[in-house]
């Protein structure tokens, strides 16, 4: 096996330095080893939480807007209580060790897209994401080019994620915040007649749910960029 | 929840990261240390020290009451060991020689 790899090591970030180490992570890992050790949780407790909590992906909310697609029933549930109809999915957002969240007490919006409005979410503040529906944000959500751009041009910003729509079309920006997470509902697109809550399901990416972008019939966040 | 702050967290305070009293840094990265105290606090509500709900409305109340000089990323932590001090689950003493044994650990040569 080759020991050496190609790459140039002056493009990494420098390793933390001594000097760099803040007193707020002193103070992080003095609670977490006192609180393991009293015995409030387990180390395993912690890792088993961290693990699942960064391994959370948009496959909830799929599940969301592909059920709601095709029962009318639980789309009014939905758009009335995002955060109950969630249990309706096996997302609970109050029970972090059940099927639920990673983080917080938020009421959660699910905002439906119609060929007059169409919603897209952003956090100026910082970087809320609904979480337990969606995963992790994306790194450009976090950026503050996107945070602070979308409010003020959004139709420039979409257009330069490929989206333009046209000037009949309202766009609403949603701020989220500390207290509400918000969730696009794209439209169904066309061609997807009967097709199961499942194949729906695929087509509803991470992009369409933060409202960047549209579903496209043939195309998953799963494909190839080259397909469809 | 106590309203008087804890010596031990006031020695937190970089004064050089005293939060301001304009907008938030927009530029910041949040840093890992941030992602392991909210794992620290979903497994003590999990556990049943400390429930999410009561930590939350803890540092909405003392962020901006005792602990208003500290940064808003850092109200997690602080107001957490606060709560924690607070129900005696721990005690100042043992904080402070866990801050300085870790402290030692990290900046070791």
């Amino acid at each position: 096996m080759s020991q050496t790899h190609e790459h140039d090591h002056e493009a990494h970030a420098p390793i933390q330095s001594a000097s760099q180490i803040s007193e707020f992570e002193v103070l992080e890992m003095a609670v977490r080893e006192l609180a393991i050790e009293k015995g409030l949780f387990s180390a395993e407790d912690h890792r088993r939480f961290s693990e699942w909590a960064e391994s959370i992906g948009p496959s909830g909310g799929s599940k969301l807007v592909a059920r709601a697609w095709v029962d009318p029933a639980f789309k009014e549930r939905l758009l009335a209580d995002g955060t109950e109809a969630c249990k309706e999915v096996g997302i609970d957002w109050l029970d972090p060790t059940g099927t639920g969240t990673p983080s917080d007490y938020t009421y959660f919006y699910v905002l439906e897209n119609t060929p007059q409005v169409h919603n897209v979410i952003v956090c100026t503040l910082c970087s809320c994401y609904p979480r337990p529906v969606l995963g992790m944000s994306p790194d450009w959500y976090r950026t503050p080019h996107y945070r602070r751009r979308l409010v003020r041009w959004p139709r420039e910003v979409l257009a330069e994620f490929g989206l333009h729509l046209g000037p009949d079309v309202e766009v609403r920006v949603h701020d989220s915040n500390q207290k509400s997470r918000f969730m696009v509902m794209p439209m169904r697109p066309e061609g997807t007649e009967g097709w199961t809550e499942e194949q729906l399901a695929a087509i509803v990416t991470r992009d369409t749910m933060i409202g960047v972008a549209l579903p496209k019939a043939d195309w998953t966040a799963t494909s190839s960029p080259s397909a469809g | 929840m106590t309203s008087a702050p804890y010596r031990v967290l006031l020695e937190a305070l970089d004064p050089e990261r005293r939060r301001g009293d304009g907008l938030p840094d927009l530029e910041r990265t949040p840093d890992p240390w941030e992602s392991r105290m909210q794992a620290t606090c979903e497994c003590l509500s999990w556990r049943g020290t400390l429930d999410n709900l009561d930590r939350r409305l803890a540092e909405d109340a003392l962020g901006e009451t005792t602990y208003h000089d500290f940064p808003v990323h850092a109200r997690s932590v602080v107001v957490t060991a606060h709560e924690l001090l607070d129900r005696g689950a721990i005690t100042e003493k043992e904080l402070e020689a866990r801050i300085a044994a870790v402290r030692a650990r990290l900046t070791r040569d």
